[in-house]
């Protein structure tokens, strides 16, 4: 599997990417500030089409900044490249940022965030009972359906 | 090489229920799933990542889930993807359980409208095995819909309903159309062995940990093999093979080592779905039956219908958190279900109101179908829809058309290189003038609901989830492929009982109706089970 692991210097830029992708703004924190990179790289290692197009999309990253790196660009030239990106490899990108939500929304700190506390199971959630009288225009109708 | 009775292909809705029915009727019956039993301990509910599983291990869609038992769908041809589950109890394991039946007027739609086919039995011909699924599985609901005809007290009240659901209530009150609890193959209070009521976990589409959601894997099959009734897993069947006077003889079927193997049966009875079923016939090719068993017709795999779905997503300024609470039809409003012609189109549509997702789907675009933009404003545009977002699902009435077909992959195969099936479907024309005027219907009533901005996926591509008509029931065997008891026309001993039956497709999900028609069909196979092999 070792072949599918990403070097140090692209998940540097993984981390930088996702950082823009999932900015830190108002009390939430930015995706590649949560591990976020680490979460999709061991994600792939068992995803050998995914790896793929991450990679293919890492790539296209990279080699769209020129002599400079991403990481050193400024934020605003790091948007421009992400867009441009975005446009000329569409599927591999939109795989990227698939995996950096997935990583994002199943952080528990990020959960708590969004007023999660905790998974659905095993507490569940209560539901009042179905008031029937809820229901009586409706059977003032009478019959609505046809005979046949 | 064994014998059977009867030998059912497939475990799903369909197959559980006619295990069960055969079985207590003293048949001995062996049923054949390509599947595993799914245990509890592989459902993630209790996990932070469980929506991860809708995009992997319990994806929808076999393409991308992709396991062993799993075989491939040429889906090139079709704007619709067909969405199923290959396990004991079939896509019964991850669906979300809504439980309307058809309508009267569904089965009789070319006396009515003029067009399509009549089916060669009526609601009332079923509605006694309504009935008496109801009462097997257990369905929550309320007796007493005005939209439909009358039928016994559901086995558990409805569902809770909430403050998001609330919301709608107030809308289609002000715009004074119909509305009524929908009935669920979910229980809302303990109902038969090993089950809980529900608690409202939310993400029934990646399988129910607690056993409330009817599924024929918890309700069927532990009653059916406690009837004695063998269940082989891990056996695809490859081919049904016929005898020297073209009766069915058994199968041959492919067991968990690989090793194809033949079982004898003197009923055979498939019920593999929609799209397995005529795969299976298809595949089924002998000198008596040249383009596949029961297809002197050619209508083998034909007329396919799916029902074309819209998602109709209000967003609303307060919080509903209708992410909470399970995800299927908690409420149908059938006001536009019967033909007027003034719409310009005939049939109709149901709303059914399907709650929400958590913050991953949500984000990934499982509401619109667009993901939630990246950079700048990213968590800004996900709070406004998370926890405000409620969705209708809007389910138009599929028409039968020919072109519209399974047929065989001439490349693609499974695992064990059986050949695998190519769906080709196209919108019809019915469809195409319905869909916008129900997507217009669902959009006001987000309105008068108060939603403050309206999403809109017009025609969601995974929504599969419903497989008809591509071996119909008819009377005439030029138009036909079985008779009104699944029994094919050319093969006495042979029978189709899942929703490839389908003659039409009224605009409701269609499980209650698959295994009302299996538990029918079934009932027949035991009375007449002497003169189907003699
Ligand atoms: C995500 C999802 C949500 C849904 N929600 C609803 C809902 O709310 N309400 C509703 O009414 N319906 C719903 N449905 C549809 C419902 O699940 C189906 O209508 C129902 O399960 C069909 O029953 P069946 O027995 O015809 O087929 P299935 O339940 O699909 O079972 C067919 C079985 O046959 C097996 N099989 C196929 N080929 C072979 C072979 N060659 N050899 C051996 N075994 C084979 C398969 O592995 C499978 O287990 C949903 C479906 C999905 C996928």
């Amino acid at each position: 599997m070792s072949e599918r692991l990403f070097n140090a210097e692209q998940l540097a830029l993984l981390t930088k990417v996702q950082s823009q992708l999932i900015p830190a703004e108002n009390d939430m924190p930015a995706a590649g500030s949560v591990g976020c990179a680490s979460i999709v790289h061991e994600f792939l290692r068992e995803h050998e089409e995914l790896y793929e197009l991450v990679l293919r999309a890492l790539d296209a990253i990279e080699k769209s900044t020129g002599d400079a790196s991403f990481i050193q660009l400024t934020s605003e030239e790091q948007i421009e490249i992400l867009r441009f990106v975005e446009k000329s490899a569409p599927e591999a990108f939109a795989e990227l940022v698939r995996q950096t939500y997935n990583a994002y929304y199943t952080r528990p700190e990020i959960q708590a965030k969004l007023g999660i506390h905790g998974p659905p199971q095993p507490d569940g959630f209560e539901f009042p009972s179905f008031d029937v009288s809820r229901l009586d225009r409706v059977k003032a109708r009478g019959k609505l359906w046809r005979d046949a | 090489m064994t014998k059977s009775d009867v030998l059912i292909v497939g475990s799903g809705a369909a197959g559980a229920a006619a295990a069960w029915s055969l079985s207590r009727n003293g048949l001995k019956v062996t049923c054949l799933e390509q599947g595993r039993w799914i245990e509890k301990s592989e459902y993630s509910h209790g996990q932070s990542d469980y929506e991860l599983a809708r995009q992997s291990e319990f994806h929808k869609d076999p393409n991308v889930r992709r396991w062993p038992e799993d075989y491939p769908i040429n889906v090139s041809g079709t704007p619709i993807r067909p969405l199923m589950m290959n396990a004991v109890g079939g896509s019964t394991v991850h669906w979300s359980g809504h439980f309307p039946r058809m309508r009267p007027s569904d089965f009789r739609v070319r006396t009515l409208d003029g067009i399509a086919d009549d089916w060669p039995l009526t609601y009332w011909d079923l509605e006694p095995f309504y009935e008496l699924n109801d009462s097997m599985i257990g369905v929550s609901g309320l007796a007493g819909d005005p939209g439909n005809p009358p039928r016994g007290v559901r086995q558990t009240p409805p569902l809770g309903f909430d403050v998001a659901c609330e919301a709608y209530f107030r809308g289609l009150d002000k715009l004074g159309w119909h509305w009524w609890p929908s009935d669920n193959a979910l229980i809302s209070e303990v109902f038969g062995h090993d089950r809980s009521a529900c608690n409202g976990c939310g993400p029934c589409d990646i399988g129910c940990p607690t056993a409330s959601m009817s599924s024929a894997h918890v309700t069927y099959w532990p009653m059916a093999m406690g009837n004695g009734v063998d269940l082989i897993t891990h056996a695809r069947v490859e081919e049904v093979t016929v005898d020297e006077n073209g009766s069915a003889r058994g199968v041959v079927f492919r067991d968990e080592a690989g090793v194809r193997r033949e079982h004898t049966a003197r009923v055979v009875i498939v019920a593999a779905n929609g799209i397995g079923t005529p795969r299976l016939l298809l595949n089924s090719v002998s000198s008596q039956f040249p383009k596949g068993l029961a297809n002197h017709s050619g209508l083998v795999g034909t007329h396919l219908m799916f029902h074309p779905v819209g998602f109709v997503t209000g967003v609303f300024d307060e919080p509903l958190d209708a992410q909470r609470g399970p995800l299927g039809g908690l409420m149908n409003c059938q006001e536009f279900y019967e033909t007027d012609l003034s719409r310009g189109f005939v049939r109709g549509f149901e709303l059914q109101l399907s709650r929400s997702v958590g913050p991953l789907t949500t984000a990934n675009g499982g509401l619109s179908g667009v993901p939630v933009a990246w950079g700048a404003g990213h968590h800004r545009a996900l709070g406004k829809i998370y926890r405000h977002a409620i969705t209708i699902t809007v389910m138009g009435e599929d028409l039968p058309e020919e072109i519209n077909r399974v047929t065989i992959d001439p490349q693609l195969t499974d695992a064990d290189g059986t050949p695998a099936p190519l769906v080709r479907y196209r919108l019809g024309a019915n469809s195409k003038k319905m869909m916008p005027f129900a997507i217009a219907r669902a959009q006001e009533l987000c309105e008068a609901a108060g939603a403050v901005e309206v999403l809109v996926d017009p025609l969601v591509q995974d929504s599969g989830w419903h497989l008809m008509g591509t071996c119909r029931m008819g009377n005439d065997p030029e138009r036909s492929v079985v008779n009104q008891w699944g029994c094919s026309h050319e093969c006495r001993n042979l029978f189709v009982i899942d929703g490839s039956v389908f003659t039409t497709s009224g605009a409701v999900n269609p499980t209650s109706t698959i295994q009302a028609i299996a538990l029918r069909c079934a009932d027949w196979v035991s009375q007449n089970f002497q003169d189907l092999y003699a």
